[in-house]
């Protein structure tokens, strides 16, 4: 449905996003997954037409979006990673707002804003200025504000930012209430818990690149180990970390006193007696399944959240 | 679209109680304080500058003749002969302080020493002025008569062209209200300008960037808000000035009415432009302060345009505070027809358009690009 071919963008001398290129089927809740700084919100800007990109080609069911960024405006719906709403300003009214400017008759218009604030549980708040909501609430509307015109596409940026799990929660079902009524979602986040749950297919992103994509056990399929041993020690050095990478050969990070190995159950008694060997004293020993987070570690060397 | 845009802005703008107080409480103390103090501008001692003489001889003699080319010669002195008509229009226009008139009999007089028939016409709003002149006036005459002739007859007769009268409002009400008035109102169109650098920052912008509007309609929508609140604004002051001081702001509704359109325009369009200049609100407050205190000292807003240095006159029609308040005192003062103000707002229209036009490549640039 969009295709994305070697798109680039650079604000002055940083170069924002680097040659990206992939695909989302109709239908599909695509993930965008990333640290801070990786490039997702300059590449959701550039898909949603209010960027101009550098060089690339974006198109949506073979149009191309150069010359119809009105057309695309209307069949995409954006949700900015701010909260972009007029605070002093009632969440009907908002709603009533950002609405006409698609130009729906007022009347439709109505009929969906009822629609979609019984949608994000917020019809009884409605006449309420938007300054007196939760975090959760604003978020609630500021998604709200994108599904008036009826888009095709759903473009998320970071919607979860600053909420508590319920209210997270409730934006899930939201969205996979959406999608189920046939809306395409782009979801982009640094929570590698959220595309886990929410998304089909995901592309991980860091620096402005695409450093991997697919479905997720296509990207498991990176790792060589689908498990991973975590061993937290009293103390840890650097030079400790250094024997114990050439005393055992399997792939390995260090994060302070913490040591993430790739490796399963079976290797569990070598690895413990490599460490007695080297007297460095074992804290803690955890054996986790391989998630996205240690996928990212894998490709990048680093922590997803630093 | 931007009559969308414009009814949200406005009601932004209304739910800020903070912005309706500097629309409207700031300015009507300003122009309480304004208009008492003014009442004491006319006492002043200040010594301005001899300013160029119209003189119309109408006695056409010899004599006459000969004593304007003495006086003209004279190093205070600078006259400029031109019939009585139109020297009494430059007057009542404001562009020159008097005029000293020969009437006839000016030849017989001087010959038989009966009292000289001189008259100096002149512009009562401008009382120091006109007391300057007419000293320079006496002491140049008796330096032209030389000591030939009887000083006593040389009083010279003086008829004020503009008068101060029952009918006329006291000109340190116009100019504390119109000054103050523009004044004011620069100050809360940056701020409604400003407001679109908040959307930038708050995320808005990106949302109606995101939308299929045109992005300049949301530079006309805050023009157009800044329109109706300049207008409002105004028109609020004046109507205070009527109900507190008793301007009579119904001696020429459709003027006004007109000309108030034509700042506010004006008015807008600096808004505009001024935001389009900038990257953040800091800069717009620093910015904004700096150009609107400079544009209102050398527009009259703040001291009386024709207490002001020659070389302030010369820029001061850079400003819009200038025409808009040369354009009051045409009104209430000099009680022009709307024909010989149309000039007046045609500049503060042509000043609209320039910044206007300027505004849009540059909203584009510093604005809409996100970058
Ligand atoms: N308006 C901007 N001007 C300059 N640099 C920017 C701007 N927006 C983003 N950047 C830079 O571009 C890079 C990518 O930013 P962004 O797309 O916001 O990443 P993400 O949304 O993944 O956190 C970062 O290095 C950021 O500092
Ligand atoms: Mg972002």
């Amino acid at each position: 449905m969009i295709q994305v071919a070697n798109l680039s963008k650079s604000y002055g001398t940083v170069q924002a996003v680097k040659n990206i290129s992939f695909e989302i089927n109709e239908g599909e809740i695509f993930g965008l997954l990333g640290p801070n700084g990786a490039g997702k919100s300059t590449t959701l800007s550039m898909l949603s037409s209010m960027l101009k990109c550098d060089k690339g080609i974006i198109s949506i069911d073979g149009i191309k979006l150069n010359g119809n960024a009105r057309k695309f405006k209307t069949l995409i719906g954006v949700v900015p990673q701010e909260i972009s709403l007029y605070e002093e300003l009632s969440a009907y009214e908002n709603l009533l707002f950002w609405g006409k400017l698609y130009g729906i008759v007022v009347a439709d218009l109505k009929k969906k804003i009822d629609e979609t604030l019984k949608l994000i549980g917020l019809y009884e708040r409605r006449k309420d200025l938007v300054k007196t909501y939760s975090g959760g609430m604003k978020r609630r509307i500021n998604i709200a504000a994108a599904l008036l015109h009826n888009p095709k596409v759903l473009l998320l940026d970071e919607p979860t930012v600053g909420i508590d799990p319920q209210s997270r929660n409730l934006i899930f079902e939201i969205i996979e209430s959406l999608n189920k009524q046939g809306m395409t979602i782009v979801y982009t986040t640094h929570y590698m818990e959220e595309v886990e749950r929410l998304c089909d297919r995901i592309a991980i992103v860091d620096n402005g690149e695409i450093i991997a994509q697919g479905t997720k056990n296509q990207l498991q399929e990176l790792v060589p180990n689908t498990e991973e041993v975590q061993i937290e020690f009293e103390t840890f050095t650097n030079s400790q970390f250094e024997n114990l990478k050439s005393a055992i050969s399997t792939q390995m990070s260090k994060d302070s006193n913490t040591v993430h190995i790739h490796a399963g159950v079976k290797e569990l008694p070598v690895i413990i007696s490599t460490c007695n060997s080297l007297s460095v004293k074992i804290k803690d020993i955890q054996l986790r399944k391989v998630n996205l987070e240690m996928i990212f570690l894998h490709l990048t060397g680093k922590q997803l959240r630093d | 679209m931007i009559k969308t845009i414009l009814l949200k802005d406005l009601k932004l703008y209304f739910s800020d109680r903070k912005g309706i107080l500097l629309t409207f409480l700031l300015p009507i103390i300003l122009i309480t304080l304004f208009a008492f103090s003014f009442g004491g501008v006319g006492r002043k001692k200040r010594v301005p500058k001899p300013t160029t003489l119209l003189v119309v001889d109408k006695d056409s003699s010899q004599a006459s003749i000969n004593f304007i080319h003495k006086v003209h010669s004279l190093p205070m002195m600078n006259l400029k002969q031109m019939t009585e008509e139109k020297a009494l229009d430059k007057v009542k226009k404001g562009k020159n302080v008097g005029v000293l008139l020969f009437n006839k009999g000016f030849q017989e007089a001087v010959m038989n020493g009966s009292p000289i028939p001189v008259e100096l016409q002149f512009d009562a709003a401008r009382e120091i002025q006109t007391r300057m002149l007419l000293s320079v006036v006496q002491e140049s005459m008796q330096r032209a008569f030389g000591k030939t002739q009887v000083n006593s007859n040389l009083q010279v007769k003086t008829t004020p062209v503009i008068k101060l009268t029952d009918n006329k409002p006291n000109p340190g009400l116009v100019q504390a209200v119109s000054g103050t008035a523009i004044m004011m109102l620069l100050f809360s169109i940056a701020a409604i300008g400003g407001s679109l650098l908040d959307e930038k920052e708050a995320g808005t912008l990106k949302r109606l960037l995101s939308s299929p509007i045109k992005p300049l309609h949301i530079l006309f929508g805050k023009m157009s808000t800044a329109m109706i609140i300049s207008v409002l604004q105004l028109a609020g002051m004046f109507v205070f000035a009527w109900l507190a001081f008793g301007l009579p702001i119904f001696m020429d509704t459709l003027t006004l009415a007109l000309l108030i359109l034509c700042i506010s325009f004006a008015v807008s369009s600096f808004g505009i432009f001024l935001v389009s200049v900038v990257k953040t609100r800091q800069q717009l407050q620093g910015m904004s302060s700096i150009i609107i205190i400079l544009m209102s000292a050398i527009g009259g807003s703040m001291i009386p345009i024709y207490m002001m240095p020659d070389f302030i006159k010369k820029v001061a029609v850079f400003s819009v505070n200038y025409w808009g308040i040369e354009g009051f005192f045409d009104i209430f003062w000099r009680q022009l027809t709307v024909v010989d103000i149309l000039p007046k707002m045609g500049i503060l229209i042509g000043m609209g358009l320039l910044m206007t036009l300027l505004s849009v490549p540059l909203f584009k640039r510093n604005i809409i690009s996100l970058d």
